[in-house]
């Protein structure tokens, strides 16, 4: 089950170093970070929030429709949904996630591909 | 070196942005590394306006100039990051001099955790409500299936014990020729009609003290003093069955489908249960149950059959004329109708 992975890592106060971990990280990345340059912060700590909630289970779902219109203005690639993934995974090994429980994230996360890469428009 | 030397290479060096301003002209004396990272290069325009714009220069000169201290907060981007400081004025120098030391912390982690905790907080605030308008659709689920007293023990132990209840009475209904009206018509008319009449029955039921326990097709099965005894109990089930055909003539005359009921009522004891361990329903059976479902089977058109016992228990709001079999009567009500008795509008 999805849901344990929230649980099983602590909850709330473990998943917020997470959180914080790959905001920094995202950030500091010249290759995903410019996606961030003009969001305002309390909305894009809410993302960051959300996301990794939902993807490790917790109180937080997205459905597809709603990634898709949060991600419509953006042009991402597949080499920007690369570099987050491979961002997503730095972090949850800098916190010792075990291997299978970050495929399993992984993996909820690669499903959601199609919803981000090659979707956007220029307004 | 020397220990001012050494002085000022910490404070240049330390995390915490730090600037002294003259208050006369309000230019910067000094500026640390930290402060110049932050809020621009040495060569930039160092005017305390410059640097901050919105600052209230006339309010920071009197709190300076009594000894006092004034606080204020900054936010700027730094690397896409929103970075904010909170600065801190304090007065320096001596009497002839008019500086004031600037000390600026770095407070965006704290921005940054506020922020999540309030995006977290609102998560948790709409899961929880979700949570609570499920439980208590769950609920009314429960109480539609089941007593409210065997509702609540449901949910304190997981079980509702069986329980024998004595004396109550039990009504027994169904409708003459029920396939037939199903054969001959659109079920879902027939089916339809059946839905009001039994939400009719309910609401009459309720009025007097009756439940509905079960409904199997035209079946339809309703108790007083299940779970709560009540001495009124043959009364109550009497006077829901004169009224569920009252209601029936009444609806006959302007229907298309005639409906025409027996009814079978019979006192003594029950068991209530839930009974089955999923798709579980609360249920009572028990000699007074199959006592009133044998009068039903008796009973003529639009009658109501019952025992001598029961009749014995009611008011002169009732007539009993023995059926000529056995023990069973046949109730009807008298149309004379008691000083008191209430109009239900039907």
């Amino acid at each position: 089950m999805k849901n344990s992975l929230y649980d099983k890592y602590g909850g709330f106060s473990s998943i917020s170093r997470i959180v914080m971990a790959l905001y920094d990280r995202l950030l500091d990345d010249d290759d995903v970070g410019p996606f961030f340059d003009d969001v305002d912060l309390p909305k894009l700590i809410d993302h960051q929030t959300k996301f990794i909630s939902a993807l490790m289970g917790g109180p937080a779902s997205f459905s597809d429709g709603h990634i898709q219109r949060a991600h419509a203005h953006m042009i991402v690639s597949d080499a920007h949904f690369d570099q987050l993934k491979s961002l997503v995974r730095e972090t949850l090994e800098e916190f010792e996630i075990e291997p299978e429980d970050i495929e399993a994230v992984l993996g909820e996360f690669e499903v959601r591909r199609h919803l981000l890469v090659g979707t956007g428009h220029v307004d | 070196m020397s220990i001012e030397a050494i002085n000022e290479q910490l404070l240049r060096a330390i995390g915490v942005g730090v600037a002294l301003f003259d208050m006369e002209t309000l230019e910067a004396r000094f500026r640390n590394d930290t402060f110049i990272e932050w809020f621009g290069p040495a060569d930039r325009a160092g005017g305390l306006l410059d640097l901050f714009p919105g600052l209230d220069v006339d309010a920071l000169r009197d709190v300076l100039a009594v000894g006092g201290r004034h606080t204020a907060e900054t936010s700027f981007k730094m690397r896409r990051r929103t970075m904010t400081v909170a600065m801190e004025f304090n007065r320096a120098g001596g009497e002839g001099e008019r500086i004031a030391v600037l000390v600026c912390q770095n407070i965006t982690r704290i921005k940054e955790l506020e922020s999540m905790i309030d995006s977290y907080s609102v998560m948790v605030e709409r899961n929880t409500r979700e949570i609570k308008r499920e439980k208590e659709q769950v609920e009314k689920l429960l109480l539609d299936m089941m007593p409210r007293g065997a509702y609540e023990e449901y949910k304190s132990s997981g079980i509702v014990a069986p329980r024998l209840f004595e004396p109550v009475s039990v009504l027994a209904l169904d409708f003459v020729g029920f396939d037939a009206l199903l054969a001959a018509h659109d079920p879902g008319v027939v089916v339809s009609e059946l839905n009001d009449i039994y939400g009719a029955f309910d609401r009459i039921g309720e009025q007097f003290g009756c439940e509905r326990t079960r409904t199997h097709g035209d079946s339809y099965v309703a108790v007083s003093g299940v779970p709560d005894p009540s001495a009124e109990h043959a009364v109550a089930v009497a006077n829901a069955a004169v009224r569920y055909l009252r209601y029936l003539r009444q609806r006959n005359q302007s229907h298309p489908i005639q409906w025409n009921a027996r009814v079978g009522l019979a006192t003594g004891a029950v068991v209530g249960s839930v009974v089955g361990v999923q798709r579980y329903i609360y249920d009572v059976f028990g000699p007074a149950v199959t006592e009133a479902l044998a009068l039903r089977g008796g009973a003529e058109p639009m009658s109501i059959l019952t025992e001598a016992t029961l009749a014995e228990l009611l008011d002169e709001s009732f007539d009993a004329v023995s059926a000529g079999d056995g023990d069973a009567v046949v109730l009807t009500e008298r149309l004379a109708a008691a000083p008191g008795a209430r109009n239900f509008g039907l």
